[in-house]
């Protein structure tokens, strides 16, 4: 309980070590690069006082120390080399890219081989190569995820030459015009840039290159990664995107130094965009924004005790934030629906998620056939006109509870049970309709049209059922009244008339401005508009009004919207809820009104949709009735209990299996309980011994002389044995890791909907730079000599390149320090078993041929549905 | 400034440095309202002496009982979960075994409390509203114990406030908006576990509270008491309700703060300090404890020794140690060939089958094997016979004869001489699952099909089949289905039976069956001489500790399952602000009703209260971060570690809630409730005076004094004091009626109670036309 510690740069003396100058000894240039000297050949720009951040690790002095914030970990600044005067010079200033570029080039040799082996619809390939023709053929659909990458697999469609003719059904074979391979080529390629992006991420977040190799390694081998990047999917780019993000942010970490620079700048700004492209492929990518999020929130909480901050500066930064992390993201996402409407400008197949005004403005839509006013006997469809709401719709199925009756619910697809008739109210029946119409054709009766307050029966086409109300509790909201079919087209009672209240009308505007409400004369400008006029169905005798809310009724719905009948509270603003507007509207006496209506503006669709798409992803929870072979539960992930069948597991198929490399997957979840337990102890251990020998004496200049923590805080070398550099560096990597694998892993165990194997591929990668962390910290950063110097960065990045001959490697290797054996031994048997673990399982994404029984070896656990 | 307020304290005048000199004089002078005890307002003065301390805590209890106590017999009906409490009292009397799923203490003292009025257990408390008069149950004497502890709460909480060192005005107010609360009145008027649950979770705060300020003074006698006395308060606390066990979590957060700042090496030079103290708390607020909580369930199980309600809830092995126990008197080995009758263990339908077969095509257009049809089936019925026939060659007579454990067998239909069979054919109702129907007995095409592996529940190898006790699930041989139903009525063609399913998973928990009871033998003969004459058996002996765990287990995993949707159940984020009550109680005639729902002005004055709490924590941080220091020392460490505690009660006790899928009610939020009166009167402190008490610990005898501060609210504190309790007082008697249940409304005035429009009162006046139907 007791409150954090006090600010910790108070004593802070702004000249200590900017005295120090220039370094004594330049940097050497020989093959064994430092990693300090690693893959940047360029300092952002060159200070005067560039050399701000040399860091001095010394025993005796805690003077030297500089302040914590040059000091969070990440990779050490480099200094500028000069150009290079010589070729061998040269080679050696580029050698820390050749690794990269091997891996990369290793990558497209995984992701592309035998890529069009199976000639089939592999399982998702059936939505997005869908959604491509759709965006081929420019047909407007509706689908849970934001449109990115769905956009970017119709692009890599039509850059490949597929003309949208083809409708992915699962399993089918590949018709010769659909250039499958070519397409899978392309997605595969974001597969390809996860490795190189690995290893940088790696270098930036101030790992060793043994560990910057492990990651690599470990991105490049692992067979889920692999697999899943090989298929026309969205994962492939929802990967790259994460990774691009945790790049960035790191490169933006380093740049923490120099803020406002171009640098700080154009990195933050990638950050943004990044996180904004990454959401815009799929709902996951607010995951990794919620770790950025916090990393700016803790960066800002310790700018803001930050005493030699100006104000101004303090603004500066917390606007940066606001300008590249929150807007700019949010521009980016709603770019990619701009596009996404601009490109789908036909009538398709998602048509009735949107409103009403939207679909009329759709190529080959035919509402502008429909006559303009509404006539008693007039068919139609009915839209709520809330965000995300429906079409009504009745079925013959009815509820389980409550009255029993017909189901009347709201759907999201247009078909022929969303049409119902406008009739007279029972009432009225007697004296104008009832004698001759107890057929209900209207046809040589003089045209009635329909108006504000009129009382009508709204009767379900193709049940002839009236839509009726009663004092039931609905069955979810058991507050409002239930709505229900009823009765036929001599069967009913007063509970089925309802009220037309017109609210306004989206061209002419609200209700009040071309009519008196309260009058009861009537003339034509009360009648009711075919899409604009916003109207609400009150129930006579109840008093409450027809709504549709968002919650879904479960399986015996359908899922379904479910309607009720809302009581509403006198004079209150209408519910969203229970506006309607007519939608599509027949009536063979009326002539079609040709009108052409004005879009509905971009940002309403764009809410409209999202709530659309936020709806049903709610509502894909799982069935307890229906048993989901391929669905797993997020506990399942972490040591790899379940793999995933991608194809049919016939004799004759090539067979795909979502699985993982086991050794990285097991070796990413041991090192996470691993550091749960490491972080603990240092945590335990700081909080037991202080600052260590530097924190028991009083830290220097310290106001108040008992204050441990600031202490420690400033003190060089805390009691736990760790620099400070260490320590930062230890944080620094264990929060980004850490922090993103528990953001992209909790949510799962939280959220009520159906989970699948392939959703924890992005929390993977948190799993790997922690496996990669941990051996750093353990094995690869500590120091090879023991240490006269503790100062002199080891001499880890042994290059064996040059050695020509096998016993003058031997002699070499002995000669070695002891503790650079020792990290060689630990990283060539984690490298081969990661490598031989990638070997042996390398069929499951490669595509397995022939009888699955022919394939020896893969059953590692008996949870793998692999053989049975 | 805070570092001066820390000088002041730590440093004689002497030692300090000249230049300060001049500040400190002016400081001094200020200081001296704080620090001279006689300076302050004579009415703080007055107050703040023991003897005006008991007079205002004898109002407080003699007006909390007042209010509890008050019509405490009306009404004379059952009322809400009365219906649950009262008859696991009369189950203690009556020595009958019940199954619940909260620990059994406030259970216990009902009973108690019960037998010691006088009542015998022969009222069963079957429904609402059924009358305690007509029945001469004494309920009045069983809803004494919650009124008396409910009525103790009041004091108690007051005693928190003064034990943490605020004044008597600021102790009298948060007592006063548990004193005057509605809903813990109409709480602890009724037989219901909160009042305890609450009265004992108020005594552990005590307890905790009383401990801490011992802390320099570690180790002593008085220190050892507080400690385990906060050890049994909490499990009783947790012994009452399950929710109790959140209140163990709160003890435990605390602890863990209180041991990280131990860990601190300025604090233990040596760790063995530390362990010490650990050790301690261990013993303390672990051990003692859970043998407490033990204990309550030994007394439990000795006081339940006869068969009841609850025998049917636990595995056959705890069945046979309750007397009179259907399984320990009619439990039978059975043999091949005897004609039994078999139940589903949860839902108790037969396996049933009846000449009708499945239609050819569902609704769903799927398509059956129109076998003929099995179903379960609730009720005694020739159709419900099964033989069992043996599939291995038998022994003529001897034990041989007996069928075991994971025997294949076969079950003969007798009426229509066909045996069961399932088959890769979807269920009715399930796609997922196998179609259970039956094939001709003389018909050897399908026999593999028939096949069925008895595999007993926790079973050795060898095991004889026993009817009644010997639980099992029915395994297809071929297809490693298990045969299952579920709660599903099959539509009109099936008579609307249930439906029999073969479920995919083998080891389903909820494929469980047994053997109800033996119809004949291979002779037809009546079974029950087979064995010749039984001796009346003995109820036999379990290990504790296994029926505890057992009970525990059954416990969580009811808890868990208590999913389904109550008309009056509510979201967490509705209970603080009031927003829904629970209709315990109606009667018709005099429109008559009693409907939980808190003291709007206390609750809301609790919610205010919270948000400039944190509010004031906010800030404190912020204006830290940027090195100034707003609120003096003491004041800062009073807001963080005193209210920070009841900060830390209040969100343990409510946090939680909003992960669990269980059904909620407003009453979950009493505890929670509590602990923001606590903090009410830590922020209404803050607010009035920058004075304070301190220090309130116990100083040690090797300590260098401390400078004593004095908390001076002056006369505005009893001003708002008395202006609250009347403004509490009035919306009490307001809500009274719905409170107490007594006196009828009308519905107009049912109307003007109606304070929030969410509020679902009944015998409301209709606003909208009535209903013709």
């Amino acid at each position: 309980m007791n409150p954090a510690g006090r600010a910790v740069a108070v004593d802070f003396v702004e000249d200590e070590f900017e005295e120090i100058g220039y370094p004594e000894t330049l940097p050497t240039y020989s093959p064994h690069m430092d990693e300090s000297a690693a893959a940047r050949r360029r300092l952002g720009k060159g200070r005067p006082d560039g050399a701000e951040e040399k860091v001095w690790f010394d025993d005796e002095d805690d003077f030297k120390a500089p302040s914590v914030r040059s000091f969070s970990g990440g990779r050490p600044a480099q200094l500028a080399l000069p150009p290079p005067t010589t070729l061998r010079e040269f080679l050696s200033q580029n050698m820390p890219s050749i690794p990269p570029l091997v891996y990369t080039l290793l990558a497209c040799y995984t992701r592309f081989h035998r890529i069009g082996l199976s000639p089939t619809v592999v399982w998702d390939e059936a939505h997005f190569g869908k959604f491509a023709s759709h965006y081929l053929k420019r047909e407007f659909y509706f689908d849970v995820h934001p449109p990115l990458g769905k956009m970017l697999v119709g692009l890599a469609g039509l850059l490949s030459g597929y003309n949208g003719g083809f409708d992915f059904k699962s399993g089918v074979d590949y018709p010769p015009e659909v250039p499958y391979v070519a397409m899978r080529v392309m997605l595969a390629t974001f597969g390809v840039g996860m490795v190189p992006l690995g290893w940088f991420t790696a270098i930036e977040l101030g790992m060793t290159q043994w560990a910057a190799h492990l990651v690599a390694l470990m991105v490049l081998f692992d067979v889920g990664w692999l697999c899943i990047s090989r298929f026309i999917l969205l994962d492939s780019m929802l990967l790259f995107f994460t990774f691009l993000a945790v790049f960035c942010l790191s490169k933006f970490h380093n740049q923490q130094a120099h803020p406002f620079d171009f640098d700080w700048w154009a990195w933050l700004a990638m950050t943004g965009i990044s996180i904004g492209l990454v959401t815009s492929v799929k709902m996951v990518g607010l995951f990794v924004t919620a770790l950025v999020g916090f990393y700016t929130l803790e960066d800002l909480w310790n700018k803001f005790g930050d005493l030699r901050l100006t104000t101004k500066e303090q603004a500066k930064h917390w606007g940066a934030r606001i300008l590249c992390l929150i807007i700019l993201p949010i521009l980016v996402f709603m770019a990619t629906f701009k596009i996404h409407f601009m490109i789908l400008n036909h009538s398709g197949p998602g048509d009735a998620q949107m409103s009403s005004l939207f679909q009329a403005n759709l190529h080959g839509n035919d509402f502008h056939n429909n006559p303009l006013e509404i006539a008693i006997g007039s068919k139609v469809t009915i839209k709520n006109m809330a965000f995300g709401g429906g079409l009504l719709h009745s079925h013959v199925q009815t509820y389980p509870t409550g009255s029993n009756q017909q189901q009347v619910t709201c759907y999201h697809y247009k078909d022929e049970n969303n049409e119902f008739w406008f009739w007279p109210a029972w009432d009225q029946k007697d004296t104008v309709w009832d004698p001759k119409y107890g057929s209900h054709d209207p046809s040589d009766e003089e045209l009635r049209f329909l108006k504000h307050h009129d009382v009508v029966r709204l009767v379900h086409v193709p049940t002839t059922r009236n839509i009726h109300s009663h004092p039931i509790p609905a069955p979810i909201t058991k507050a409002n009244w239930e709505v229900s079919a009823y009765g036929n087209a001599t069967i009913g009672d007063v509970q089925d008339n309802w009220v037309v209240e017109v609210l306004g009308d989206v061209v002419r505007g609200d209700v009040n401005r071309y009519l008196d409400p309260k009058s009861s004369t009537v003339d034509s400008r009360a009648r009711i508009h075919a899409l604009t006029t916003r109207l609400r169905f009150r129930h006579q005798v109840l008093g409450c009004y027809l709504s549709a809310a968002r919650t879904s009724l479960p399986q015996w719905g359908f899922k379904q919207i479910e309607v009720t009948c809302a009581k509403e509270e006198e004079g209150s603003k209408p519910a969203e809820g229970s506006i309607w507007n007519v939608e599509t509207h027949w009536n063979t006496r009326l002539p079609p009104a040709a009108r052409s209506l004005s879009r509905s503006p971009f940002i309403t669709d764009f809410i409209h949709l999202n709530i659309a798409m936020m709806t049903s992803n709610n509502a894909l929870i799982p069935d307890p009735d229906k048993e989901d072979l391929l669905a797993s539960k997020p506990w399942e992930w972490p040591f790899l209990s379940v793999g995933l069948r991608m194809c049919g597991w016939g004799d004759q198929q090539i067979k795909y299996y979502l699985m993982g490399n086991p050794i990285i997957w097991w070796g990413g979840s041991i090192s996470l309980i691993v550091a749960t337990f490491v972080a603990l102890g240092l945590v335990v251990r700081r909080q037991r011994y202080g600052g260590g020998k530097g924190a028991r004496k009083p830290a220097p200049n310290s106001l108040n002389g008992d204050s441990g923590k600031n202490g420690a805080a400033l003190a060089a070398r805390p009691g736990d044995g760790l620099t400070q550099r260490e320590w930062a560096q230890f944080w620094h990597v264990t929060k980004i890791a850490g922090g993103g694998w528990v953001l992209h892993y909790l949510p799962f165990l939280i959220m009520g909907r159906v989970t699948y194997i392939h959703h924890y591929l992005p929390t993977l990668y948190f799993a790997v730079l922690m496996f990669a962390h941990l051996l750093d910290y353990f094995v690869f950063q500590v120091p090879s000599t023991p240490s006269a110097n503790p100062h002199t960065v080891p001499t880890s990045g042994v290059s064996l390149s040059d050695l020509n001959s096998i016993p003058k490697m031997i002699r070499t290797f002995r000669a070695l320090p002891r503790m650079t054996r020792i990290k060689l031994y630990v990283f060539s048997l984690t490298t081969s078993a990661i490598v031989g673990t990638f070997w042996w399982f390398r069929a499951v994404a490669w595509g397995m041929e022939g009888p699955i029984r022919n394939t020896w070896g893969l059953g590692w656990r008996e949870t793998w549905n692999i053989y049975h | 400034m805070a570092s001066t307020g820390k000088l002041r304290q730590r440093v004689p005048v002497s030692a300090r440095p000249n230049f300060e000199y001049d500040r400190i004089q002016e400081e001094e002078h200020t200081d001296d309202v704080f620090q001279n005890p006689n300076k302050r307002h004579p009415i703080e003065k007055i107050l703040e002496t023991d003897n005006a301390s008991v007079v205002v805590v004898a109002v407080l209890t003699a007006l909390a009982f007042a209010l509890r106590f008050y019509k405490i017999n009306h009404p004379d009906q059952v009322v809400f979960d009365e219906v649950h409490f009262g008859k696991f009292a009369s189950y203690y009397i009556l020595g009958e075994y019940y199954f619940d799923v909260h620990p059994p203490f406030a259970k216990l003292l009902f009973g108690l409390a019960g037998w010691f009025s006088g009542f015998d257990g022969h009222f069963q408390f079957e429904n609402i509203g059924d009358s305690y008069t007509q029945n001469h149950v004494p309920y009045v004497g069983m809803r004494a114990l919650p009124a008396i502890l409910g009525s103790l709460t009041v004091p108690v909480v007051y005693a928190i406030m003064k034990q943490s060192g605020y004044s008597t005005v600021i102790a009298a107010f948060s007592a006063a908006i548990i004193l005057f609360d509605n809903a813990h009145i109409a709480q602890s008027r009724l037989i219901l576990l909160d009042a305890t649950l609450i009265f004992f979770m108020s005594l552990t705060i005590y307890a905790y509270v009383r401990f801490q300020k011992l802390r320099y003074r570690e180790f002593t006698t008085e220190w050892f008491g507080w400690l385990f006395a906060t050890g049994f308060f909490m499990a009783c606390t947790w012994g009452s309700k399950v929710n109790g066990v959140l209140t163990v979590a709160t003890v435990g957060v605390a602890v863990l703060i209180d041991l990280w700042g131990i860990l601190d090496y300025k604090r233990s030079p040596s760790m063995d300090y530390f362990w010490k103290h650990f050790a301690a708390r261990a013993i303390g607020l672990i051990v003692i404890p859970f043998t407490i909580y033990l204990s309550f369930f030994w007394v439990h199980f000795a006081l339940l020794p006869t068969s009841g309600t609850g025998d049917s809830f636990m595995s056959p092995a705890f069945q046979e140690t309750l007397a009179g126990n259907e399984m320990l008197l009619s439990a039978q080995e059975l043999r091949y060939y005897d004609t039994v009758t078999m139940r589903h263990k949860d839902s108790k339908v037969y396996l049933h089958s009846h000449v009708e077969r499945y239609p050819l095509k569902y609704d769903d257009g799927r398509i059956s094997s129109q076998g003929q049809q099995v179903t379960g089936y609730a009720h005694a019925d020739e159709n419900n016979n099964w033989q069992i026939i043996p599939t291995k060659a038998l022994p003529e007579t001897g034990r041989g004869r007996i069928v075991r454990h994971n025997d294949m067998i076969q079950l003969l239909h007798v009426n229509t001489n066909t045996v069961l069979l399932t088959h890769d054919v979807a269920s009715p109702l399930m796609p997922t699952n196998q179609e259970f129907t039956t094939w001709p007995r003389d018909d050897t095409s399908r026999f593999n099909e028939t096949l069925f592996q008895l595999s007993l529940i926790d079973a050795h190898d060898g095991e004889a089949w026993k009817s009644k006790s010997g639980y099992f699930r029915l395994v297809h041989g071929q297809t490693r289905v298990s045969m299952w139903t579920h709660s599903k009525q099959l539509p009109e063609w099936a008579f609307r039976q249930q439906e029999i399913n073969g479920n995919k998973n083998p080891t389903e928990k909820t494929a469980t069956w047994f053997v109800e009871d033996i119809i004949a033998d291979e002779t037809g003969e009546d079974p029950k001489e087979r064995t010749g004459h039984q001796p009346p058996k003995v109820p036999k002996k379990m290990n504790f500790f296994r029926k505890f765990g057992e009970l525990q287990l059954l416990m969580l995993q009811h808890n868990a399952g208590l999913t389904a949707s109550h008309p009056y159940a509510s979201g967490p984020l509705n209970w603080p602000f009031l927003i829904a009550g629970i209709s315990f109680w109606t009667e018709n005639d005099p429109q008559k009703q009693i409907y939980l729902i808190g003291n709007l002005v206390g609750w809301w004055t609790c919610v205010v209260a919270l948000s400039i709490y944190v509010g004031i924590l906010g800030a404190d941080l912020l204006s830290r971060r940027r090195n100034s220091d707003p609120i003096p020392e003491p004041v800062r460490n009073r807001l963080w570690n005193s209210a920070g505690f009841f900060f830390v009660v209040w969100a343990v006790h409510y946090a939680p809630f909003f992960l669990m899928n269980r059904q909620l009610f407003i009453h979950h939020y009493l505890a929670s409730h509590l602990a923001s009166a606590l903090i009410a009167g830590a922020v209404l402190q803050f607010i009035l005076s920058e004075t304070i008490n301190h220090p309130i610990s116990v100083e040690a005898p090797t300590m260098r004094r401390h400078k004593r501060q004095y908390a001076d609210i002056g006369l505005k504190g009893p001003i708002i004091f008395v202006l609250f309790c009347i403004a509490m007082f009035s919306m009490f008697v307001f809500l009274a009626p719905l409170t107490y249940g007594t006196p009828g409304l009308t519905g107009d005035q049912v109307n003007s109670k109606r304070l929030l429009s969410s509020w679902t009162l009944h015998f409301a006046a209709k606003k909208t036309a009535e209903v013709v139907q």
